[in-house]
């Protein structure tokens, strides 16, 4: 076992959009190539050499990516011998925050001094009707769910429907969340929708899963990224700033979409009990964090998860989205990356795009959008309707 | 109780797989009976039904029948779905508190309000029976926007 503190000290992210399909000369974005390039960036940013790699622990690529096998594959590809680990891992859309977590706990097992978490999500070469076959069996019962035709978002849209009854909200106010996140996104580099954006911008998009229309549910898109965790005083011998994992949580409610047993839908007990986990695990309060990364696919996600953690009062996150108290510059920046819906997401590989923001804004290489002082910053990732939440609490060490 | 059971055109655009146990739950639909598993040991209902009891996972549960009646706690108005669901678009879909304490998930036939009382019917398709929730008024519209 290793005793000391675990760090993140480098990452590389590839800006996400739609990269699968055929150029006019017949070639087309290999997954390997890309990630290829990325570990290399990713190493060079973090100061390590090929050699000081032990394990690299993968996000399982979509089954659209016609290479099978692929960590073994990349392992061959980079001529990396590993005397940690080399495995996929795969968790819905906490893929890549189980595989963050795995990588982390090898260094903290002393299996290896430093890891890759890695990974690519490829999947715009397959249309959105065609892919949704595949995720309402994941985001729903086969048999009692998938026959009356739930899709994974429909299940946040009854968040939204529920939200709006009990706290006298709307479509409206929801919907600025998209307006803010589309603002942060503008000054993100890696983020896929750039373009300014307005509040009727938003309420003139077509319904998808109603009250949600087109700009406030997620895009589809591809994106790949590459961090490096390691042991401390690898980080620290580097002589850059990097980021320590300070506190991590992890709840599952035991239930897959809903809970039979009827409950609160919308309090999202398992991001409730997750942070809480992560908070006491790091020795703080929820009103120390400086900036927070959540996995929020439509904007009553990021609203209901703020609340659950503590971020913004029961009742208050939408409002408080419109007010500005999330957005850069406020009490708590919530998704300075532009978050799912306009930073993009590419679900295999989402969470490690957030690792990524905090992990820039922690050394302060936000830009535009670097959040002042930034000190502690928190990302949370989940699976099915909030059913299962993972929280981790990463410190800038400069 | 008996439910409603209305003849529906075609074939269900994704059935429902059945084992040997979940067959008898399907069987019974098919005769506008709704039922689900009780447990003999902790006294607990459960849905879906299962051989065994998620609360304390005991085998010895046994058939119980369902009111078919509850509250709507949520729903949505789905337009763009998978492949296989596009004829049905767009379509109502939400999640039903039972009078008995089980959530479940389904259908909505009408635009029934949150927190209204609503029934479940059963829909014989060709191939076999779904089953879908409606205001207990019965009004068959096309659903209205939701959440305003």
């Amino acid at each position: 076992m290793y005793a000391g503190n675990v760090s993140i000290l480098g990452g590389a992210a590839l800006p996400v959009g739609k990269l699968q399909g055929l150029s006019e000369a017949g070639t087309q974005n290999l997954e390997h190539e890309v990630l290829a390039s990325l570990i290399v960036e990713a190493l060079a940013d973090a100061g390590l050499e090929k050699e000081d790699v032990g394990s690299m622990i993968f996000t399982l690529p979509r089954p659209y990516t016609q290479q099978k096998y692929f960590a073994t594959f990349m392992a061959n590809y980079m001529r990396l011998p590993c005397d940690g680990l080399v495995m996929e891992v795969m968790g819905n859309g906490m893929t890549p925050a189980l595989t963050f977590q795995v990588a982390v706990d090898q260094v903290r097992l002393g299996r290896t001094r430093v890891a890759l978490a890695l990974g690519i999500n490829f999947e715009t070469g397959t249309a959105a009707p065609e892919h949704m076959m595949s995720s309402m069996r994941a985001t729903g019962d086969v048999d009692f769910h998938a026959p009356f035709g739930f899709t994974p978002i429909s299940w946040y849209a009854m968040d939204a429907v529920r939200y709006i009854h009990e706290h006298n909200s709307s479509r409206e106010d929801l919907a600025m969340v998209a307006v803010k996140n589309r603002r942060h996104a503008m000054d993100n580099p890696v983020a896929q929708f750039r373009k300014p954006m307005t509040l009727d911008d938003v309420l003139a998009q077509r319904p998808i899963v109603e009250p949600l229309g087109l700009f406030e549910v997620p895009g589809r898109g591809d994106g790949a990224v590459c961090l490096v965790v390691a042991q401390e005083d690898v980080a620290k011998g580097t002589g850059r700033p990097y980021v320590n994992i300070r506190g991590e949580g992890f709840y599952h409610e035991g239930a897959h979409q809903i809970s039979e047993v009827p409950n609160d839908m919308i309090a999202f007990l398992a991001a409730q009990r997750a942070g809480a986990k992560a908070f006491a695990d790091a020795g703080i309060g929820a009103a120390d964090i400086d900036l927070a990364e959540v996995y929020a696919p439509c904007t009553i996600v990021e609203v209901l998860v703020a609340e659950a953690l503590g971020l913004c009062p029961v009742g208050q996150g939408a409002r408080q989205a419109a007010s500005g108290e999330t957005a850069l510059g406020g009490r708590i920046p919530i998704c300075t990356s532009g978050g799912l819906l306009s930073r993009g997401h590419p679900a295999y590989v989402t969470a490690l795009y957030s690792y990524y923001e905090l992990l820039e804004q922690l050394r302060g290489r936000g830009g535009a959008r670097q959040v002042r002082n930034a000190e502690l910053g928190l990302a949370c990732t989940e699976l099915g309707n909030y059913n299962a939440a993972m929280v981790h609490v990463l410190e800038a060490v400069a | 109780m008996t439910r409603p059971i209305i003849p529906t055109d075609g074939a269900r655009a994704y059935p429902p797989r059945m084992s040997d146990f979940t067959k008898l739950f399907w069987d019974a639909v098919n005769k506008g009976v709704f039922r689900t598993t009780h447990c003999d040991d902790c006294d607990r209902s459960s849905f879906p039904p299962k051989p065994i009891c998620p609360h304390c996972w005991s085998d010895r549960v046994s058939w119980t029948e369902l009111s078919g009646r509850g509250r709507l706690y949520s729903a949505t108005t789905v337009h763009a779905g998978p492949a296989v669901f596009a004829a049905d678009l767009p379509y109502r879909v939400g999640i039903v508190d039972l009078d008995e304490g089980l959530r479940m998930a389904t259908r909505v036939l009408d635009d029934t309000p949150l927190d209204q009382p609503v029934e479940l019917v059963v829909l014989a398709y060709e191939d076999g029976p779904l089953y879908a929730a409606r205001g207990i008024a019965g009004k068959a519209v096309k659903p209205t926007s939701e959440g305003s």
